[in-house]
């Protein structure tokens, strides 16, 4: 009720009205009743009687809603905040080392963007994660849906269906392995299909149409909601062409990674954006650094990196707002991304064997 | 545009008339703020507008990957590909090029590239049940002139090539009538082979396949090192116009690109372990390189085997060349063999 009129959602021009006329609050405007507002500010009466309304509803919401709630603001302290990102679920990647230096797999409530150039593996993580994202509680997921933002075209659902196969495989193998009650139950759900029916695609074509699908996403993720990963594979294409004012891009892709925040925030969902990479030429050398510029380094919460080494890929944790930056190996297989497998060690080898994944045997093991 | 026929408020048509807003894609691009200054409306209705003309815009646009998985429509199927007239080569790609999207066929000269083109050209021309997609093809020539010859040479051989189609559906298609040549020799006229003719072409329906040769042609010699801006937006904006062609239409786009080996600098060439990729010390040097293959869905590479594979028969005429697949979202880096015989390009098993 004491809400300040500025505040209130009404036209600019009403509201500018309204302060010229000394009105400060909210319930000075519901005490002076339509007429008494109509005559004040020189509206007419159906003009007065709406903004009365709309007034009268925001003040209903404000007392409805809870102190806890998500309200406009919120209170809560730092202890309340730690305990509920350390109950928040991690996606997975199948990838032990790129989990472990991420601290855990892809963060729910948090825009991670994976860089890289063509061919290091930027959509396949994208689809490993929309599978990853449906492992039922019982086998450490988080039991979730995904939606699937293609810009480019490249979504080859036969490939996802490889990725979910090997991933049903191998929750099989270890329901097998461990033997407890509900991992039978789960598995009866966790099937090709149903994981195929719970990743739902939206292809956009330019950027006109991928502006419009993130401000239709809230409406989505309500009415579906178990979905807990979207990906936009990739934010850059639509916008890299086709732009003469740079200052508009700057300021559309600004107003999407506000809204990739709150859809994050409010749906407790990862948001994963694939991006591609550039070369800066410096004074002497080029160098590949993420497109899309500078500003745009500010949106994503967390930024992995990928790269080649010779034939060996890296994924390198770039930002991170709690995780140390590293580089980790890791490989693509036709079962999905996975980690680097350790070159088997040969049979007959000495006390001389190389291999550093190993400590050195020592004499009284030597058979 | 008619604003009437959206499902908005008649105060917040009225204002959109009047603050003279004619695209949705205007509405799109103007933030929040502004929208609520130019219509002067409250947010509460700016939302509503942005949600109606949004859902407009996105009308049942949502697929589930169960849907496209048993999608068998020839039209819009993701498993429809378009096949290389060989099934070894087929294999290797997992049924063929893929219908939209722009496929990079790479490798030094004499690889094999323009010959695996011509034979696109005619593999495009048969029917669905064998791989083809029952239309014509365009061949865009930068450079070089269109091997007619070779192409003549190849027609008359089909037969022999594709013995698993029976002969009287191959004498019933005329492949000369349906292959229309371009040429296009610099970036303006190029410009303007993609947005009239190809899209005339397109949309008649007369051509489901597009071949450039090549793109590395427009771009040598024209731009300098201080240019590289100006050729990265050529090259994006190439990109982003065949890429619209190619959804639209469903029609691949195969674009024919060069290898420059020299010891300084390794063009349009991607690691996989059985390639040598030289760069100069980490370094990496701005080149038709990495713009252009971000706008690249596959990127094959051709190369001639300097001696003959270990094991080979000695019953195979000419030299043997290998095909890679350098990356793919579908496909993990393989290769195989193959030779050009008069018949055509055949894969070696």
């Amino acid at each position: 009720m004491q809400r300040e009129v500025g505040t209130l959602p009404l036209a600019p021009a009403l509201r500018a009205r309204l302060a010229a006329a000394g009105f400060q609050t909210a319930q000075e405007l519901l005490d002076t009743g339509p007429c008494g507002l109509s005559k004040e500010i020189g509206i007419s009466r159906e003009e007065a009687l709406e903004a009365l309304q709309v007034v009268r509803q925001e003040c209903q919401g404000d007392t409805a809603r809870t102190p806890g709630g998500s309200g406009a603001t919120r209170k809560c302290t730092a202890l309340e905040l730690l305990e509920e990102e350390q109950s928040q679920g991690f996606i997975i990647t199948f990838c032990s080392a790129l989990d472990n230096i991420l601290g855990g797999g892809v963060q729910l409530t948090k825009i991670t963007e994976i860089c890289g150039a063509p061919g290091v593996g930027k959509t396949q993580l994208c689809m490993q994660l929309a599978v990853d994202v449906q492992i039922p509680e019982c086998f450490g997921g988080v039991a979730g849906e995904a939606v699937f933002i293609d810009t480019e075209g490249s979504f080859m659902v036969d490939r996802v269906v490889d990725i979910a196969a090997a991933c049903v495989q191998h929750c099989h193998l270890i329901a097998e392995a461990q033997q407890e009650e509900d991992h039978g139950e789960a598995l009866e759900t966790f099937s090709l299909e149903n994981i195929l029916s719970h990743i739902y695609y939206f292809r956009c074509r330019d950027y006109t149409e991928l502006l419009a699908q993130v401000y239709l996403l809230p409406e989505f993720l309500s009415e579906h909601s178990k979905v807990r990963l979207v990906v936009i594979d990739g934010i850059a294409f639509p916008f890299r062409h086709d732009f003469e004012d740079l200052a508009l891009r700057t300021r559309l892709l600004n107003g999407l990674a506000q809204q990739l925040i709150i859809i994050a925030n409010d749906h407790r969902a990862a948001v994963v954006l694939t991006n591609q990479m550039t070369t800066r030429i410096g004074q002497s050398q080029s160098t590949l650094v993420p497109a899309l510029g500078e500003s745009w380094g500010h949106a994503a919460t967390v930024r992995l990196i990928f790269h080649w080494d010779n034939s060996q890929r890296l994924a390198t944790l770039y930002k991170s707002p709690s995780q140390k930056e590293a580089t980790i190996a890791y490989e693509i297989t036709s079962h999905g991304f996975r980690d680097v497998q350790p070159p088997a060690v040969p049979p007959s080898t000495g006390g001389t064997e190389l291999n550093p994944r190993k400590r050195p045997r020592t004499e009284g093991e030597k058979q | 545009m008619d604003w009437d026929q959206f499902d908005l408020n008649p105060k917040t048509i009225a204002a959109l008339k009047k603050a003279d807003i004619k695209s949705v894609k205007e509405i799109l691009n103007l933030s929040g703020a502004d929208l609520q200054r130019l219509m002067k409306l409250s947010s509460a209705d700016i939302q509503c507008l942005l949600k109606t003309v949004s859902h407009t815009l996105r009308r049942n646009s949502m697929l589930t990957a169960l849907q496209l998985y048993q999608d068998k429509d020839h039209f819009t199927s993701q498993h429809q590909r378009l096949s290389l007239g060989c099934s070894v080569l087929d294999s290797l790609l997992k049924g063929g090029i893929p219908l939209v999207g722009i496929t990079e066929l790479a490798g030094e000269s004499s690889a094999g590239k323009t010959q695996i083109s011509l034979q696109l050209c005619l593999s495009v021309q048969y029917p669905y049940k064998y791989g083809g997609l029952e239309s014509g093809a365009v061949y865009i020539c930068t450079e070089d002139v269109f091997p007619s010859k070779r192409l003549q040479q190849l027609i008359d051989q089909q037969h022999k090539l594709r013995a698993d189609v029976p002969a009287e559906i191959i004498q019933k298609i005329r492949f000369g009538n349906s292959i229309f040549v371009e040429k296009a020799a610099d970036l303006d006229t190029f410009q303007q082979c993609i947005t009239r003719r190809l899209s005339l072409l397109l949309a008649r329906g007369m051509v489901r396949l597009v071949v450039i040769d090549s793109m590395a042609a427009l771009f040598r010699g024209e731009f300098g090192p201080a240019e590289s801006a100006l050729k990265a937006r050529y090259l994006q904006s190439f990109g982003a116009q065949l890429h619209s062609l190619s959804t639209t239409f469903r029609t691949p786009i195969v674009c024919i690109n060069q290898v420059w080996c020299t010891s300084c600098e390794i063009h349009a060439c991607r690691n996989v372990s059985y390639f040598l990729y030289r760069a100069v010390g980490g370094r990496v040097t701005p080149a038709l390189g990495i713009t252009w293959s971000n706008q690249l869905l596959m990127r094959l590479m051709v190369r001639r085997v300097p001696l003959p594979a270990p094991g080979a028969a000695s019953h195979c005429a000419g030299s043997w060349r290998t095909l890679s697949v350098v990356f793919a979202p579908h496909l993990p880096p393989s290769f195989c063999y193959y030779t050009v015989q008069l018949e055509g390009v055949k894969g070696i098993k």
